[in-house]
């Protein structure tokens, strides 16, 4: 009899239905159909669903089912079905990177990361919409992608977020258990906390860059988007590690071990009152004080810090700038970057060919500094905490440059530079959703020294014991 | 290393749902409107001008190794 799916399996956490697929509940096959099956029929519904890859899925998964009956284990991941951002190859098949110019690109190969996670067995079931070309030009409404705006399964009013949108909704949305997503400078947290779910982005050099769109490569990260921390844990233990085809890997491996770091009660976790109480959206402050009250209760320590005081948004916007227009100056000098949905991140790619070398060497010098600094902050705090996002998602049709608190708080606090800094100085960080306001999610963000990663899934981990918002269903 | 799109290629890209949104951007090219390109290279000056604030010693070198 074919298993029946519902949504207890539709929103299960990866571990969840490893368990179930290994006591045979169901098959491979029959999971890996019916998710693609539910991403082909819902994903058009939030422009989620880039390329449907059903049919090679079932392939895959038929595989999968004769090394689960040979007992040839390969971990938590096998047969388990995934989508991953379109700015990632899959050799044979269409990669857009969002952007209509790209409609028709095909690969002869595939990212590093893809080819990862099929040799665990998990298997891809589609790719999934983004902003165009990441949003690197800097955009200004959520329509800017060829996709069309990513709509929030919490609220179809309401942006996903970018530039990862279609990998947010579509794991939220129950259209995928897990998705790979990547940030530049808030592209993982960002659609993360506005759809609620759990993302992470790690270190800068942890997971391999080959096969995806390069914006900027100095920053670029590619990083997983998933129902939990354990979840994250998982993947990312199946995607890190040194690839020789990426220049920026750090070749590190990692292996997902968060009952090796240290316990809460004897972490400092510095944070910035006035970014609950002023930067945080009225609506959502509430939630975000119940946050800090379950931080608390793990033990930990929590300190008020500031971040050094550096131009950190004038940085991030320079040097991604400077390196997308090197990327994509035969885009820019054809005249084909008109056909982008975008008019700001037209403007933006456009006159990002005249930053002069200084400009961007003045950067990446002060870039140093960052860096220099922001390891001495970490030497009194293990962790910094703030709230991923002020409040939650914008409505679709509204501008994305709206949505600063008047009058401005005097006090800078971390939330507001912290994305930008985290990214400059490649640290890794863990959004976790902590609530709601006005019906849909808001969350917090962990940031942690290079290469912590483990010591940030595990305060996720404990944080998501005592909290139960990542386990929240929207109304499809 | 990016190769021509087959026919079969161009099935899979018109048999998905993002076809609509595909052709609807592909009709409506935007050029940025003049003040749109003005307010970019503002964007770029003020991005230098606060940059400019920092004070760097001759020492610090940018955050990117070149290996010989």
């Amino acid at each position: 009899m074919a298993a029946e799916f519902t949504d207890d399996i539709f929103f299960a956490t990866v571990s969840e239905l490893s368990t179930r697929l290994k006591a045979k509940e169901f098959s491979a096959v029959e999971l890996v159909r019916a998710f693609a099956q539910r991403l082909e029929q819902l994903g058009p519904r939030y422009n989620a669903l880039a390329l449907p890859l059903t049919e090679v899925a079932i392939r895959h998964a038929k595989e999968v089912d004769k090394d689960l009956k040979a007992e040839r284990h390969h971990g938590t991941l096998q047969g388990i079905p995934f989508g991953a951002k379109d700015l990632l190859s899959y050799s044979g098949h269409p990669t857009t990177w969002g952007a209509s110019p790209y409609a028709a690109q095909v690969f002869d190969h595939t990212a590093t990361v893809l080819q990862k996670l099929e040799k665990t067995g998990a298997v891809l079931v589609g790719k999934l919409a983004m902003v165009e070309l990441a949003g690197g030009g800097g955009y200004r409404f959520p329509a800017a992608s060829m996709f069309g705006p990513g709509l929030n399964p919490w609220d179809r009013t309401r942006w996903s977020g970018g530039s990862s949108s279609g990998s947010g909704s579509a794991v939220a949305a129950g259209l995928v258990p897990f998705a790979l997503g990547s940030e530049t400078s808030g592209s993982i947290l960002t659609p993360s906390a506005f759809c609620g779910v759990t993302g992470l982005r790690p270190t800068y050099g942890l997971v391999s860059r080959h096969g995806a769109m390069a914006l900027s490569w100095t920053m670029d990260k590619v990083g997983p988007m998933c129902r939990s921390a354990e979840d994250c844990g998982l993947v990312l233990a199946a995607i890190a590690g040194g690839d020789s085809a990426d220049p920026g890997s750090a070749h590190k491996s990692f292996y997902y071990t968060p009952q090796y770091a240290r316990p809460a009660k004897n972490l400092r976790i510095g944070y910035a009152p006035v970014d609950f109480a002023e930067w945080a959206d009225p609506a959502a402050r509430p939630a975000f004080d119940q946050a800090l009250a379950a931080v608390r209760e793990s033990g930990a320590q929590l300190t008020e810090v500031k971040l050094p005081d550096l131009p950190y948004g004038a940085l991030t916007s320079t040097v991604i700038l400077a390196e997308a227009a090197s990327v994509f100056e035969p885009l820019i000098v054809s005249g084909k970057v008109d056909q982008l949905a975008d008019a700001k991140q037209i403007a933006g790619l456009k006159a990002a060919l005249e930053i002069s070398a200084t400009d961007y060497l003045r950067a990446m010098r002060i870039r140093t500094l960052v860096r220099k600094q922001i390891r001495q902050l970490f030497a009194d705090v293990d962790v910094l905490l703030a709230p991923t996002r002020p409040g939650p998602a914008p409505k679709i049709n509204e501008p994305l440059d709206k949505h600063t608190p008047d009058p401005k708080p005097k006090d800078p606090g971390l939330g507001s530079s912290l994305i930008p800094a985290g990214n400059l100085a490649g640290l890794p960080a863990l959004s976790l959703p902590c609530g709601f306001a006005d019906g849909l999610p808001v969350a917090i963000q962990l940031v942690g020294t290079a290469f912590s990663e483990n010591l940030l899934l595990a305060l996720g981990k404990d944080f998501q014991t005592r909290t139960d918002w990542h386990r929240k269903r929207p109304k499809l | 290393m990016s190769r021509k799109m087959t026919r079969r290629d161009l099935a899979a890209v018109l048999g998905s749902a993002a076809t609509v949104a595909v052709v609807r951007a592909q009709n409506a090219p935007v050029n940025p409107p003049e003040d749109l390109n003005a307010a970019a290279k503002n964007q770029l000056r003020q991005n230098a001008d606060a940059m400019a604030k920092v004070e760097l010693s001759m020492s610090t070198e940018p955050a990117f190794v070149f290996k010989a």
